[in-house]
């Protein structure tokens, strides 16, 4: 079986069903029994202008990141997909309408613009969409539908992940899209005979079913939380966030919780310190701007020890930034943003399968260390959609992680007690003779203010204890090598992982001797084992979407030598190849 | 005459020398090539060796595409001119694009020539002029053991013989006409026809073709004045006329080919026309020539370029030389009335 591995992007101005045809793309290509991973850029602007960009890497083995070059290019609007042209790869195959509206000078012209190598298809897709279905809005269907003649995918492939998407809005609706794509189709068929190729046929020996769903990194948070027995979600809409809301809104009541949209992301915060202090597991979900506004209830949760879950969707920065564009510029923030010295828990998936299980252990993680636990994504990792085996959280994995306080205590409760790890067992309010006094004030054992200088002293440091101790339930980090003293490692967190591993492997298979170590706990952190890691490595690369280098600011420390700073900040995921030509720069000349 | 930007229509022989010239003789200019296949430029007499799988595609490529981007020529291929419009000095595209010029070289060649008796069949026949009509044939003789060639142009002859080296059963229907555009005297044409018969092909000594009639993907029944027989495809190879149709409502002369004078200009101001797409004035004979073959369309295109920039060349015809069909000795000017 031939190898494949194709980057394809829709591009278009929005409006122009861009995401919609990426979305069906990627359907269709899972359905094939390929492995997808596919990631959109759309403007902040709500509509009418603006790119919008959806890429899918398709292929026969696990894809771990997106490449920077594109194989295959469906250009809904030339004018914007003019932009797109340097990142064809040298072969590629450009989808475009050869019957513009109005004529086109040479200076606005997608054909104008590709290397001679690129083989272009152009066919008449709002012409044809408007004959077969009485209207152009169907050509992005029509797009697609060229391609998949081209490119060898069979037709029920799309029809049917077609027929799912629009059933709902009824037959007359199903069939226009039907009849747009079967247009293209045909076209694509007659037309293009001389450039078909049979590439992305469906795998053989793939049998349909549900093994494997296309999920966004949000959506994947949303079932975690769901099936983690989320009861409460509050919220503010803020991108890339809000998908996660709007998925709980229309599945959360289902399963008995409820979702409200509250009038900011302070009083979303303080709603959730409620929920936990109540009893009930509840969660939000932000991005930077909105995460600064929770700062100083995140540290009352601290002070208070009520646990919480609080999804930081990052994006561009700072203030309103860069709504649209991906960044890992967060972290700081995370798990040093705030007044006082207020340990918390942050952890930082790096794939969509892991944002499924750090969404439900975050629960676990809140409950048992009664406080706040930050899951860090950012845009890349929201939005990117993966197809994956169903993810199952197991009942170990969702049960009740609080310690009760022992009956035997009844009248005697010290919500605050000191103790060897730091965990005070919490009541629940309205548990008779277990009073639980919430402070942000410094307090007590008992709960009651206290600003004396050993008493302060002992509380921070009873908080810091019990933080530092939840290393043992946070996962350690994951090395990447073929083990032993190693010429470079990388070391990377987040969405950007995914491409240190693919530039990781490729190093190795070059022959080089190179291995990745991956942090998803981020604070605490497993500072031995990333030492340990570090050591045995001549230098330590760390790539990272940020300006700053916030990961290496933070570990960069146990190193004997200052490590390598890998930091974007472009607004755009980090391409393997960025990160293999670094490591090629580090590795000694002539070591393999 | 310094001119800003010239597109050259074609990508052939006559063009890509034209292209060539351009850079080098006025680097200053853009120029620009528009193709209408989507490969670079090629040697479609090796068509035959590399159906015959002698030759791999990669071999017929003249040269490195990387060769036009460091050359400052910006190739466009796949996209097909379907207009030009002389008083606004615009090209008009297939996709609705429009390409300014200040010079214009058109050299789009020739396609493949259906004597008007064949056109009925030209549905069920085949003809080998560019690289895609050879995928076609690979694809097609790796199903089929039996091809009728009809006609008897430059390419048949290699073609017929690479067929026969594959083990194919190759009938080759020639008349008197049969040779185009190379004139035969009876006595040579029958050397070559015998020489032909000795290679391993069967030579089909009719004189009309009366049906053709698709009985299969893959069978197609031959009617002639003297039997009938089955084969499994049908080539047609009767030389090449101008490609020229799409400048029909443009308002050049357009005759059997481009009008053009002796410098290779049309009546048109920096427009000019080379290669087989050009019917050009020869001073000497006061009549109107096509050039046919590879080299003539590259020293056309050079002159079409020198001319274009300031120069004065003629188009001159060139020497008699010797054309082998089966090693028999054919003398050509490489020129042909039409």
């Amino acid at each position: 079986m031939a190898r494949v591995d194709l980057t394809i992007e829709v591009c278009g101005m929005a409006g122009d069903g861009t995401i919609a045809a990426g979305g069906l793309l990627n359907e269709a290509m899972s359905a094939g029994g390929f492995s997808v991973l596919g990631f959109d850029s759309y403007p902040a602007e709500i509509r009418g202008f603006g790119r919008c960009v959806t890429r899918s890497r398709i292929g026969t083995e696990r894809i771990f990141a997106l490449e920077d070059k594109t194989n295959v290019l469906i250009s809904l609007d030339d004018v914007q997909s003019r932009s797109r042209v340097p990142y064809l790869a040298r072969d590629a195959a450009v989808f475009f309408d050869s019957n513009p509206p109005v004529y086109v000078e040479e200076e606005m012209s997608l054909a104008a613009r590709v290397e001679p190598e690129t083989t272009l298809f152009g066919f008449p897709m709002a012409d044809l969409a408007a004959a077969a279905a009485g209207t152009t809005r169907g050509r992005n269907l029509t797009a697609l539908g060229g391609f998949a003649a081209t490119f060898g995918v069979p037709r029920d492939l799309f029809v049917e992940v077609i027929t799912k998407k629009f059933k709902a809005k009824g037959n007359k609706v199903l069939d226009a899209n039907i009849k747009s794509f079967d247009a293209g189709y045909a076209y694509g068929l007659e037309h293009f005979r001389d450039r078909l190729r049979d590439t992305l046929k469906p795998l053989p020996g793939i049998k349909k079913g549900p093994e494997k769903v296309m999920l966004s990194g949000n959506l994947a948070i949303g079932r975690g939380a769901i099936d983690a027995g989320l009861k409460l979600y509050f919220g503010y809409p803020i991108t890339p966030a809000t998908p996660i809301m709007e998925y709980l809104a229309a599945k959360l009541p289902e399963r008995g919780g409820r979702v409200v949209q509250m009038e900011d992301e302070i009083s979303s915060i303080g709603a959730v310190l409620g929920g936990f202090y109540a009893g009930a597991r509840s969660m939000t979900a932000t991005s930077g701007p909105g995460f600064a506004l929770m700062t100083e209830l995140i540290t009352h949760g601290v002070m208070a020890e009520i646990p919480a879950v609080i999804l930081n969707a990052q994006r561009g920065g700072p203030s309103t930034g860069l709504p649209t564009k991906t960044e890992q510029s967060d972290l700081h923030a995370a798990v040093f943003g705030g007044p006082g010295d207020s340990p918390r828990i942050v952890i930082a998936p790096s794939d969509v399968e892991e944002c499924y299980r750090y969404t439900v252990l975050s629960f676990q993680l809140a409950e048992k260390y009664q406080t706040p636990v930050i899951v860090l994504t950012d845009f890349y990792l929201d939005n990117r959609v993966e197809n994956l085996p169903i993810p199952q959280a197991t009942e170990r994995e969702i049960a009740d992680a609080n310690e009760y306080p022992d009956e035997s205590v009844q009248g005697a409760y010290k919500r605050y007690l000191m103790t060897d790890s730091g965990i005070s067992p919490r009541s629940i309010p309205g548990m008779e003779g277990f009073t639980f006094s919430a402070t942000g004030l410094e307090h007590v054992e008992k709960g009651t203010p206290n600003y004396t200088e050993e008493n302060h002293m002992n509380m921070t440091e009873k908080r810091h204890r019990k933080i530092a101790g939840a290393l043992e339930d946070l996962p350690a980090p994951v090395e990447y090598s073929r083990g032993g003293p190693l010429d470079v490692g990388v070391i990377g967190w987040g969405s950007t992982f995914g491409a240190i591993l693919e530039a990781v492997n490729i190093a190795n298979e070059r022959g080089l001797n190179v291995g990745a170590l991956k942090i998803t706990s981020i604070f605490p952190f497993h500072g031995g084992v990333i030492r340990a890691f570090m050591n045995r490595c001549s230098e330590v690369l760390i790539p990272e979407l940020n300006y700053e280098g916030q990961l290496a600011n933070l570990i960069d420390h146990l190193h004997r030598k200052d490590v390598v700073r890998l930091s974007r900040a472009t607004g755009s995921p980090i391409p393997p190849s960025l990160i293999l030509k670094e490591i090629e720069t580090l590795v000694p000349a002539g070591a393999s | 005459m310094a001119k800003d930007h010239v597109v050259i229509i074609g990508n052939g022989p006559a063009a890509n020398e034209a292209a060539i010239a351009l850079r080098e003789r006025a680097p200053e200019l853009r120029v620009t090539i528009v193709g209408r296949e989507h490969v670079r430029q090629y040697k479609p007499h090796f068509l035959p060796a590399l159906i015959a799988g002698k030759i791999t595609e990669h071999d017929l490529f003249v040269r490195p595409i990387e060769s036009y981007s460091q050359a400052g020529i910006k190739l466009r291929l796949g996209q097909e001119v379907v207009d030009v419009d002389f008083d606004t000095r615009r090209v008009i595209l297939a996709h609705k694009e429009v390409l300014r010029f200040d010079g214009l070289i058109i050299a789009t060649g020739g396609k493949p020539r259906i004597p008007e008796p064949f056109l009925v069949f030209q549905d069920v026949m085949m003809t080998l002029k560019t690289l895609a009509d050879a995928r076609v044939w690979i694809e097609k003789l790796a199903r089929v053991d039996s091809v009728l060639i009809v006609g008897g142009d430059l390419t048949s002859v290699a073609f017929a013989k690479a067929l026969v080296s594959m083990g194919k059963t190759v009938k080759l229907m020639v008349d008197e006409h049969g040779f185009w555009p190379l004139h035969l005297g009876d006595e040579t044409r029958q050397e070559v026809a015998q020489r032909l018969a000795s290679s391993g092909m069967e030579l089909v000594a009719c004189r009309k073709l009366k049906g053709l009639a698709r009985v299969s993907a893959d069978e197609i029944r031959v009617e002639t004045d003297c039997g009938r027989y089955t084969v499994g495809a049908v080539g047609a190879f009767f030389g090449l006329v101008p490609d020229v149709k799409f400048l029909a409502r443009s308002g050049l002369y357009i005759e059997r080919g481009i009008i053009v004078d002796e410098s290779l200009m049309t009546h048109y101001d920096g427009v000019y026309a080379a290669g087989d797409c050009a019917q050009v004035y020869h001073p000497a004979l006061r009549d109107y020539w096509v050039s046919i073959g590879y080299r003539n369309a590259e020293n056309l295109g050079r002159i079409a370029a020198l001319n274009l920039i300031g120069g004065k060349v003629c188009a001159e015809t060139p020497p008699e030389s010797i054309f082998h069909v089966e090693g028999v000795k054919v003398p050509t000017s490489w020129w042909a009335e039409i």
